[in-house]
């Protein structure tokens, strides 16, 4: 009798993971950071709208999301269960960081949203327009300090990008990296430095109380809602979009990998999703399948490229 | 409507029977999570915080507050109990309240704590209330040279204040500062002493060594002694609850800390733990009793905690004023709001007047209800102590290595507590102070950063440092700190001081 | 802390010698590395490695007054040392990290629990056993199904909640 319920119990434990479509998602930052904050917000959706019984975010700090992803190749194997999120930083960490492991080792699910960069300046500063900070960069490059996020993000592309595009030697550009968004707005609404850079979402609220003076966005085309010509209209041919994604386990059968897609699908297509994107203030940029495959691959050749013009990568 | 207005009207709604028990509830659960040594406030507030979004906005944010204020909250008493600071900011707890708890005065230690934190938050929060654009304008003033020379005299005035040898207690330093070398630098984004190995790109985590040099390293050294039994310790001497003296020593203390740990907690880079160092420093030098100093001094448990509460209120100014969130918790609290309709941002008090002070009005009851949930408790928590030898150790250990796990379920965070626990082993062994080691870890880095900032933005000129005004009075300060006692001793007043301290013992 | 002063002619301390040379080590390593690294100092002429040079000359300075202090004899006396109860407690932390994975949070941790307690003069290390696993397993149920705290489980976790190891 014991034996039975003993044997009735482990066949519960053994068959509950089977039937239950559970995900965990690996955010690979602290608490707090855009991927915590994508991959809890994908779990509040996902459990809501009944895709998944039972989602669980699991934290893996460090070396821009390059920790996490290594562990997430090696223990998940085959594994349909457990899903990751990461992004554009991802890309530039891994060349930086000489990481072991790189995107190649997961599969990519798909793309789903993305912000732009925008560069400002202090609204008592005497730079009124791109094409003046422009000429200001090209005048003397030390002269004008750049605040932005991490040494080798996507902040610090973008300013390697733009500094080229106008015929300045990236190598010159006197970028500050701060460790997070807040620093670095201090940094630029106290005029410590001569610009800022960092994603539109973090500058939205000063540019419209006026603090902050937005003096160009990092889009194909001009933003919907947002008073300042892209970086192209200027003459400068960068085009830049800090994408977020959602990654599954190595090793899956193609039946698995169209689960785990037609989850995210759906997650994606719900109304609950698009409310949180909209309250976040967040851009749907969702893009599946084998383009977005494609346009990972076209991101790390481009990303590596100008991380050697800037010298952080050999 | 005035501000007075609002707020009056925020502490109405928030006193609703039901709303109270919201608070009490988050307070409870706040308190639990942050007790865990290596689980701060960042990581309560962001497991937490979902638990929140089942309820209506008023109860919510009440929740919410009360998590936050518990968090904050919860790792004095482990710290105060069982030397396990759970985050930097307690550090300085752990250094004077637990001496305080081994002389079986626990329970003082423990009233102090909530009390000054009580005190500091009411005054923390009113000051958030009425001065937050004030504060925030002199906050944005503070520059890179500004904040290295903050950490300048931060270093000076906290290193003046450890040890009774000036060998072991650099050295103490410098293995701080050695270890802050670990790990990807900030600035450009190189690889420094990691070695090829992938856990140590992010560096030493600083609970992690807390934890290790505190908890896991007493525990050895505590072992090593054998169980020849005269070491017990003291659960209740004397009174639980402070006595007169108690009070007296501990009011200015409380007051102190506010106005330290306020202004700094707003700055955007200041962080709470520069504050309690501060402050410890502060009353170290205004107490009568300084030679109690090391030995459980209830000054130095009360001025750090206010510190330690003030910069939590202080925190959300930048937060609410700018939309600025400056520390892990602030952008964790960021995205609560966001689930409020509420976009943080310079217009945010204009825009969303009703929000921004029911959430003030839910802080005061948050932090008025931590002090009902904490008091009564006393009586309890000191009980702890009589636990037999055996189990306490076993269960401190249970809950060191629960935070480390909890923090980062990783086997090689437990390896660097292994590591670390024997080093802070060895060092307890050799009589080295341990708090330096943990103090250079934590401001190392900053100071690097922001004075390798301000050059940068400088160009490689290093007289930026003396044309700020604010920046060359700290460092005119530091530097006066630093040669005063240089000179005492060689006047030959060094020795005479020594041995009035060294008498006490 | 007072320290015996009489005894001045105390032989050279070889404890203290053996952390000289830790420091001296640890500070050579910082050095080293700090060699190794590009001078990236750009616009502001401190490099990453100029800040961890210092540090390491310093320690090997400590170092070197350490050795100083050693000679002289000026390192507090130290307590005689019980090795037994230390291996006791370094084998508890060792066997949870190595446990951890594989037995689950509430098997590792009691195991530590109980050889703690055995290294604190607990003789009765199957009572001990017991009493940490099942504690470990009560404080699992609280921070990891309560308060969404993510533990790692194991199969006793998973024998009463049926969840795969993440």
């Amino acid at each position: 009798m014991k034996k039975l319920m003993l044997a009735t119990i482990l066949a519960g434990a053994v068959a509950l993971p089977a039937m239950a479509a559970d995900y965990t998602i690996i955010a690979p930052a602290n608490p707090g950071g855009g991927w915590d904050q994508t991959a809890r917000t994908m779990q509040a959706v996902l459990q809501d709208e009944g895709i998944s019984g039972n989602v669980q975010v699991q934290n893996v700090p460090g070396a821009g999301g390059t920790i996490g992803l290594a562990q997430f190749a090696s223990q998940n194997e085959g594994n349909a269960n457990a899903l990751i999120v990461g992004g554009y930083v991802m890309v530039g960490a891994i060349l930086t960081n000489n990481a072991p492991v790189g995107l190649e080792a997961v599969t990519p699910i798909a793309r789903l949203t993305g912000e732009y960069e925008a560069i400002v300046v202090p609204a008592a500063s005497p730079i009124q327009t791109i094409e003046e900070l422009v000429e200001a960069l090209k005048a003397d490059p030390g002269a004008v300090s750049w605040a932005g996020g991490s040494a080798g993000g996507a902040d610090h592309i973008a300013v390697g990008l733009l500094a080229k595009a106008a015929g300045v030697d990236p190598t010159k550009i006197n970028y500050i990296a701060y460790s997070g968004g807040g620093e670095a707005l201090a940094a630029i609404l106290g005029s410590q430095v001569t610009a800022g850079i960092s994603s539109l979402g973090e500058f939205v609220s000063q540019v419209e109380s006026g603090t902050l003076r937005l003096l160009a966005v990092s889009s194909e085309e001009r933003i919907e809602g947002v008073d300042a010509p892209t970086l192209k209209e200027a003459g400068l041919d960068v085009v830049l979009q800090n994408w977020r994604m959602v990654a599954a386990a190595p090793g899956l059968s193609d039946e698995q990998k169209a689960t785990v897609s037609a989850d995210i699908e759906a997650m994606v297509k719900s109304a609950a999703w698009q409310e949180q994107l909209a309250t976040k203030g967040w851009a749907d940029t969702y893009l599946a399948g084998p383009e977005f495959e494609a346009q990972l691959a076209a991101d790390i050749t481009a990303t590596e490229t100008v991380l050697k013009d800037i010298g952080l990568v050999k | 409507m005035s501000s007075f207005d609002f707020l009056m009207q925020g502490l109405v709604t928030a006193s609703d029977p039901m709303l109270l028990l919201y608070a009490l509830i988050g307070v409870t659960i706040g308190t639990a999570i942050g007790v865990l040594p290596g689980i701060g406030p960042a990581l309560t507030v962001a497991l937490l915080l979902p638990v929140t979004y089942r309820l209506d906005p008023a109860g919510s944010l009440i929740m919410f507050a009360g998590i936050y204020y518990g968090g904050m909250y919860g790792g004095s008493t482990t710290s105060i109990l069982l030397n396990t600071p759970g985050e930097s900011a307690s550090i300085i707890t752990a250094l004077e309240g637990n001496k305080m708890a081994r002389k079986g005065r626990g329970g003082p230690a423990l009233a102090t704590a909530a009390i000054g934190s009580f005190v500091a938050g009411l005054i923390a929060t009113l000051l958030l209330a009425f001065l937050a654009p004030h504060v925030v304008k002199l906050a944005l003033v503070f520059g890179p040279r500004e904040y290295f020379a903050l950490m300048v005299l931060a270093f000076v005035t906290v290193s003046s204040a450890f040890g009774d040898s000036t060998l072991r207690g650099l050295t103490s330093l410098f293995l701080g500062l050695g270890l802050a070398c670990f790990g990807i630098d900030q600035l450009t984004g190189q690889a420094r002493m990691s070695f090829g190995v992938p856990d140590l790109l992010d560096g030493i985590e600083v609970t992690t060594l807390a934890v290790a040099m505190f908890a896991v390293g007493e525990a050895l050294a505590i072992a090593a002694l054998g169980n020849v039994g005269d070491d017990k310790v003291h659960a209740v001497k004397g009174s639980v609850w402070m006595s007169r003296a108690d009070w007296s020593r501990s009011w200015k203390p409380w007051l102190r800390g506010t106005f330290i740990g306020f202004p700094i907690g707003a700055m955007p880079a200041g962080g709470a733990d520069v504050g309690t160092f501060l402050s410890y420093a502060a009353e170290k030098k205004l107490s009568k009793h300084p030679e109690e100093f090391g030995h459980g001094a209830i000054e130095g448990v009360a001025g750090p905690e206010a510190a330690n509460n003030a910069s939590a209120a202080g925190t959300l100014v930048p937060l609410l004023t700018l939309g600025l969130p400056t520390t892990a918790t602030a952008a964790i609290m960021l995205a609560g709001f966001q689930q409020f309709g509420l976009q943080p941002g310079p217009l945010l008090f204009v825009t969303n007047p009703e929000l921004v002070w029911g959430l003030i009005a839910s802080l005061l009851i948050a932090n008025a209800m931590l002090l009902v949930l904490n008091l009564p408790m006393i009586g309890l928590w000191v009980k702890l102590l009589t636990i037999p030898k055996p189990w306490l150790y076993a269960g401190i250990l249970l809950f060191a290595t629960l935070g480390t796990i909890g923090a980062n379920p990783s086997t090689f965070e437990l390896g660097m507590l292994l590591v670390f626990g024997l080093v802070g082993y060895g060092m307890r062994v050799f009589g080295y102070p341990i708090a330096p080691i943990v103090v250079g870890l934590i401001l190392g880095p900053m100071a690097e950063q922001q004075l390798r900032r301000a050059l940068s933005i400088s160009q490689g000129d290093w007289t930026v440092l003396l044309t700020s005004p604010i920046s060359a009075t700290m460092l005119a300060i530091s530097a006066v700190a630093l040669i005063v006692p240089l000179v005492m001793r060689m006047r030959g007043r060094g020795a005479l001081l020594r041995q009035m301290a060294g008498d006490e013992d | 802390m007072s320290v015996k002063q009489h005894e001045t002619q105390r032989r050279p301390d070889r404890a203290a010698l053996a952390v000289a040379a830790g420091l001296a080590l640890f500070g050579g390593v910082i050095v080293v590395d700090a060699a190794r690294l590009a001078d990236f100092g750009g616009y502001s002429g401190v490099g990453p490695g100029t800040v961890p040079r210092m540090v390491g000359i310093a320690l090997i300075l400590l170092a070197v007054w350490t050795v100083a202090a050693a000679l002289r004899g000026d390192f507090p006396e130290r307590p005689r040392q019980q090795p037994v109860p230390v291996l006791w407690i370094i084998a508890g932390l060792a066997a949870q990290l190595v446990l951890l994975n594989v037995a689950g949070f509430s098997i590792a941790t009691g195991v530590l629990f109980a050889f703690t307690a055995r290294a604190f003069g607990q003789r009765n290390l199957p009572l001990a056993l017991g009493v940490g696993i099942a504690l470990s397993f009560a404080v699992w149920m609280v921070f990891s199904q309560l308060l969404l705290l993510n533990l790692p489980a194991g199969p006793l976790e998973n024998l009463f909640f049926g969840r795969p190891a993440p």
